[in-house]
């Protein structure tokens, strides 16, 4: 029994700046079994996977290797090991063309060792001729679709007969047809003696393959089983966890006069008319899929992206240029989803970063006083339990959390009405989640208007009063808190509305 | 415990913070003890003297480069500005009114050109690097044209604000400390200051917080040409001459300099004070090898090797901030 | 319409060619070493300005931009165009030649000068000599120099071929023969004032016996030295040379700072480089070598330096 695993982890750990993704987890992988990872988002499973192919160090624990340890330094190593990785972010050349992006790294050469051109060309035809692709092997990359280039990224892995096949959740990008193909491909490769380890949350697909199933949750694995010992019910238990009570902190707030409302917006080829009100104390959600365009349309509403028509009327006023200024001044700020890029400073102090948006509140006489803006960033930090050695530190030193708490400090010094918040609890952990979810019950009750775009539908359920549907650029149906089913959210976002 | 590490944290502050000004120390320290001439009034005197032009420059250089600019055409554009208003100071037939009209010439030439720069890099955003590349051509070419490539001669009295003194400090040093004072108090005092640092830090944040990118882009290459027109008039009035082929590279030693006084190329970083030690480095470095008769060829490589020694020193302190950040990560872990 | 374009571009160029090659004028291309060196553009100027009194000449600047390989490409160029005379004001003597001899190979009538390209067969030159014009200088210095002296050179760029030769005189005329003169000070100020202002600055401080000499290979770096020294008494009796004869030199030897500088007339080489030219453009001669002087002015005979510069306007 013992000779037939392939890949055994034991007790591995890692942490990141403020997270612990991983606490010792263990698990085996059987040799020509496919293997299947599943967990919430922010389970740990990219982590772990990234471990195995050598981008991650381990800070504890071992890994054995047909049952001998080994240290997987780097990618190349973890290739040369015959572990292959499918990225969930595809890792490709755009200007190059489909042979020399398979070929990226190991290169054919000749004699000479030159790059021998007619052979990486010819061995790329016959590898996609074998895998059934049509395009040429001489386009280039940037040529493709999302979903072509996604299938190169499963032939480059495959291509090197490797022994354990690593997919990150292969199929979000592709078609139905080419999800049957990757699973032909599956039964191929196992065939062949290969295991595969197949990170997905998607029910259906996990069923469909799976051998064994191990589930992950914050970071520690919460049980491995063969599939035949588990159903769809049983498996989204383990994944989900007994939910604590107060994980969120919801209550009902009394409601006041709609601070936010939205007519027809529309952006042509990234969302169309989309109405939408929020009124005061309100929190609203934004539900949909990766790429349903709720991002865009917040974006939109905060002056970054342009539209094309709408009407949009803040605390009542009618405005028809939106800019950034402009709806800082009415009171209207956006937590971005993407923090790092638009919402800090990274190598700049806290309190610059706090101060930012207003710093005008501590300019008068020509001068800033910088006393008064220390203890209003005191203040706020205090407020919003932001967690720094001193208010000199540099952002990019402080955890995620905090970060994001920054942030959120730096729009509570400009005292706004109206909140659009992308993503506000993404990459951070536990404690600092529960954190904000009080900050925005605290914020509603003071009679803000807040809207919350979230991929995690719990957080959704949990914290919303309403709940908005956007599917492919519309909104497909609104809930209430009464009505709220994950359900029916889903059929929503999919478009196929039952209900 | 407790009270050791705060001494430690104390002491790595004023390694992290005030690192550069040690360094001048020690070197102030080795040069007063390898020349006898080198700790004289004179010689101090002369050593500000000589930074002050480019010092003025690099001002306007850290502006810039903290937003993530930067200006190559400073000294064409001096040369230019320079010697318009050597000429139109010998045109109005000299005098106090005619030499405040020949500086409000030189400032303005340097605003223009700088506003150019600035027109070409927030509209069509274009690349700082090769806008400022084009315009030092430009006006190289521009102050060429307007000489026919000879120089200007007896400007007279123009030669008071670089060659004269207030009691006995020289007045271009007086000029270096007033732009030291501006630049100070830009940076740390002003909205504008902060909007420079958070552009040059993260663009894209800054512009999501509100700030007007593009204003301030152009406020600071105007702020610049302020400095780059005053520098000008400083230039000329100290070598007695309106010349057009002066002031070569001197947009080099200024970058130099910002860079030295701790200015992060990558922008976001620098001060005023860093700066003008900067300045103060690369003047006493300039003067202690010429003092002690350094080869020539040997000065280039010692200051190539600074420059370089700069540069890896950013970066250094850039890579120790990553480091501390995992160092508090597990004094926590620690502390559970 | 980008064909259309083309097609009238081509046109336009083809009929100017037909009526450069129709017309009565000879064409001569004169390339300059540098529009930013402030001698080349001012015998450049001169001989644009001489040009005019000729009505059968017109002639086309070009500027080399102190860069061989950009001045090599011009002269490249100029054969291509056909012109009828090139005048080569060579950056390096020996990385022009070859380029002159094409001049010649290809029948065009060639012309170097500033300094002279030596053993052409079949090119003429009109020459002022670098090193001859250092030399005056260093020959005068030599019997003034007080006896144990300090002195301190300004060099022009490093590897410039002016540079160099004006050097080579001091070294070989002035400092091989008087071993009791120090040099104390002796670096590159790149024909910079400003440059030669700095390094001044810390001679002095660094030598507390005044300067006896400054030996500067251009008047511009000579200028920057003297400026420092101005006001200060203990530099009263300090012997300095210049080459150049430019206006600023001019003043200052009228002021007696300066002790002498070294003409390079432009407009006395301007002037013969048209005649040579025409002369060789109308076949009255085949071949010319000829030279302008290298004056020599002092305190003594500025007066006529002043008049050379009244004449060109650069003086009142």
């Amino acid at each position: 029994m013992q000779t037939d695993i392939k890949l055994e982890l034991r007790n591995i750990s890692k942490s990141f700046p403020g997270v612990k993704a991983l606490d010792h987890v263990s698990f085996k992988v059987r040799k020509g079994t496919t293997h299947v990872l599943c967990g919430e988002n922010g389970a740990g499973k990219s982590t772990l996977m990234k471990i195995i192919n050598g981008i991650y160090t381990p800070d504890e624990g071992e890994i054995l290797l047909d049952g001998k340890p080994v240290k997987i330094d780097n990618p190349i190593h973890a290739r040369s090991l015959g572990i292959s990785m499918i990225f969930q972010e595809l890792s490709f050349v755009p200007e190059m063309t489909v042979a020399e992006n398979i070929f990226l790294g190991r290169w054919p050469l000749d004699k000479y060792h030159r790059v021998d051109h007619p052979e990486m060309y010819r061995r790329t035809q016959a590898l996609m001729e074998r895998e059934g692709l049509h395009y040429s092997p001489y386009e280039q990359l940037k040529n493709l679709s999302v979903s072509d280039i996604q299938m190169l990224e499963i032939i480059k892995a495959v291509s090197n007969n490797p022994q354990i096949v690593i997919m990150d959740e292969p199929t979000s990008a592709i078609t139905d047809k080419e999800i049957e193909k990757l699973f032909e491909m599956i039964r191929t490769l196992k065939e062949r003696g290969a295991s595969i380890i197949y990170i997905s949350h998607k029910m259906d697909e996990i069923f469909r393959i799976a051998d064994d199933i191990t589930v992950l949750r914050d970071g520690t694995m919460v049980d491995s089983r063969p599939a035949s010992e588990l159903d769809v019910d049983e498996t989204i238990a383990l994944m989900v966890g007994r939910r604590m009570e107060n994980k969120y902190p919801w209550e009902d707030v009394p409601k006041g006069d709609v601070l936010l409302d939205v007519k027809h917006l529309t952006a042509q080829g990234v969302f169309n008319d989309v109405s939408f009100n929020i009124r005061a104390g309100e929190i609203v959600g934004f539900a949909g899929l990766m790429g349903a365009g709720r991002t865009e349309v917040v974006r939109a509403l905060f002056g970054l992206d342009p539209y094309d028509t709408g009407e949009i009327t803040i605390k009542g006023k009618r405005r028809e240029h939106l800019s950034v200024k402009q709806n800082i001044a009415d009171g209207l700020v956006m937590l971005s989803e993407d923090r790092r890029r638009y919402g800090l400073i990274p190598i700049r102090s806290v309190m610059e970063n706090v101060s930012l948006a207003n710093l005008k509140k501590f300019i008068y006489k020509g001068r800033l006083h910088r006393k008064e803006e220390r203890d209003a960033v005191t203040e706020q930090c205090r407020s919003m339990n932001v967690k720094t050695p001193t208010l000199e530190t540099t952002v990019e030193a402080l955890s995620g959390g905090n970060q994001q708490k920054v942030v959120l400090a730096k729009w509570m010094e400009v005292d706004p009405d109206i909140l659009l918040m992308d993503e506000p609890t993404r990459g951070i952990d536990v404690g600092a989640k529960f954190e904000i979810y009080k900050l925005m019950i605290d914020l509603a009750r003071k009679g803000k208007a807040l809207l919350m775009v979230s991929s995690e539908l719990p957080e959704l359920l949990g914290m919303c009063d309403r709940i908005y549907v956007l599917s492919q650029g519309r909104i497909t149906g609104e809930l209430r808190r009464q009505d709220f089913s994950a359900e029916q959210i889903m059929h929503y976002a999919i478009g196929t509305d039952r209900g | 415990m407790q009270a050791k590490q705060s001494k430690a944290n104390l002491w790595e502050t004023i390694k992290s913070k005030y690192a550069i000004f040690l360094v001048l120390v020690v070197l102030f320290v080795i040069c007063s003890l390898l020349n006898s001439n080198f700790l004289t009034w004179g010689n101090l005197t002369n050593i500000s003297r000589q930074i002050s032009v480019t010092t003025i420059l690099a001002f306007g250089e850290t502006i810039l480069i903290i937003s993530g600019l930067l200006d190559l055409s400073s000294g064409s554009v001096m040369a230019f500005a320079g010697t318009l208003s050597v000429m139109c100071y010998k045109a109005m037939g000299e005098g106090t009114g005619a030499m405040l009209v020949s500086i409000l010439v030189a400032i303005a030439i340097a605003m223009f050109c700088n506003a150019l720069n600035a027109l070409m890099v927030t509209t069509f955003k274009a690349p700082a690097f090769i806008v400022t590349l084009a315009m030092q051509t430009m006006a190289r070419g521009a102050a060429l044209l307007l000489t026919a490539g000879q120089n200007v001669y007896q400007i007279g009295n123009y030669t008071v604000l670089g060659q004269g003194s207030v009691w006995i400090i020289p007045i271009p040093i007086l000029f270096m400390i007033f732009f030291f004072l501006v630049t100070r108090y830009i940076l740390s005092d002003t909205r504008f200051g902060r909007s420079l640092y958070a552009i040059g830090g993260n663009e894209a944040a800054a512009n999501a917080s509100g700030i007007a990118v593009n204003k301030v882009k152009t406020a600071a290459y105007l702020v610049n040409g302020v400095m780059v027109g005053m520098a000008a008039v400083l230039f000329m009035s100290r070598v007695n001459a309106g010349l057009p082929n002066g002031c070569i590279g001197y947009e080099t030693e200024a970058l130099t300099t910002a860079i030295i006084g701790g200015t992060s190329f990558t922008g976001g970083i620098g001060t005023a004070g860093g700066t003008i030690i900067g300045a103060f480095i690369v003047g006493f470095l300039n003067n202690i090898m010429n003092l002690t008769s350094v080869n020539s060829y040997l000065q280039q490589i010692i200051k190539g090797a600074i420059i370089a020694l700069a540069v890896i020193y950013d970066i250094y302190a850039k890579s120790r901030r990553t480091r501390k950040k995992m160092g508090n990560i597990e004094d926590k872990a620690a502390k559970k | 319409m980008k064909k259309f374009l083309s097609l009238a571009l081509i046109l336009v160029l083809t009929l100017s060619l037909f009526s450069v090659a129709f017309a009565e004028e000879y064409r001569v291309a004169y390339i300059a070493r540098a529009q930013a060196d402030s001698f080349a553009a001012w015998l450049a100027n001169a001989v644009k300005e001489e040009a005019e009194k000729y009505p059968d000449i017109t002639v086309d600047i070009f500027d080399g931009q102190a860069n061989d390989e950009t001045e090599n490409s011009l002269i490249e160029n100029a054969i291509t165009n056909k012109y009828d005379c090139i005048i080569i004001q060579p950056n390096n003597g020996e990385a022009q030649r070859p380029y002159a001899e094409k001049v010649v190979a290809a029948g065009i009538i060639c012309i170097t000068t500033n300094a002279r390209i030596d053993g052409i067969e079949g090119a003429s030159s009109v020459d002022a000599d670098p090193y001859e014009q250092a030399a005056v200088n260093a020959r005068y210095a030599l019997d003034k120099v007080p006896e144990g002296a300090t002195a301190v050179i300004l060099r022009g760029p490093a590897g410039n071929f002016h540079a160099d030769e004006r050097l080579k005189a001091w070294k070989a005329e002035f400092f091989d023969k008087r071993p009791d003169v120090t040099i104390v000070g002796d670096d590159y100020a790149n024909w910079n004032k400003d440059e030669a202002m700095a390094l001044m600055e810390d001679w002095v401080t660094a030598n507390e016996k005044p300067i006896g000499l400054i030996a500067s290979m251009n008047d511009n770096m000579c200028a920057g030295a003297l400026e420092v020294i101005k006001d200060n008494p203990d530099y009263k009796d300090v012997l300095s040379f210049g080459v150049d004869g430019t206006a600023e030199a001019c003043l200052l030897i009228e002021e007696g700072r300066m002790t002498a500088t070294c003409l390079q007339n432009a407009y006395e080489l301007a002037e013969l480089l048209l005649d040579t030219s025409h002369k060789l453009l109308t076949g009255e001669e085949t071949q010319i070598d000829t030279d302008v002087g290298n004056p020599l002015y002092t305190i003594d005979n500025v007066a006529e330096l002043r008049e050379i510069h009244v004449k060109a306007g650069a003086l009142q």
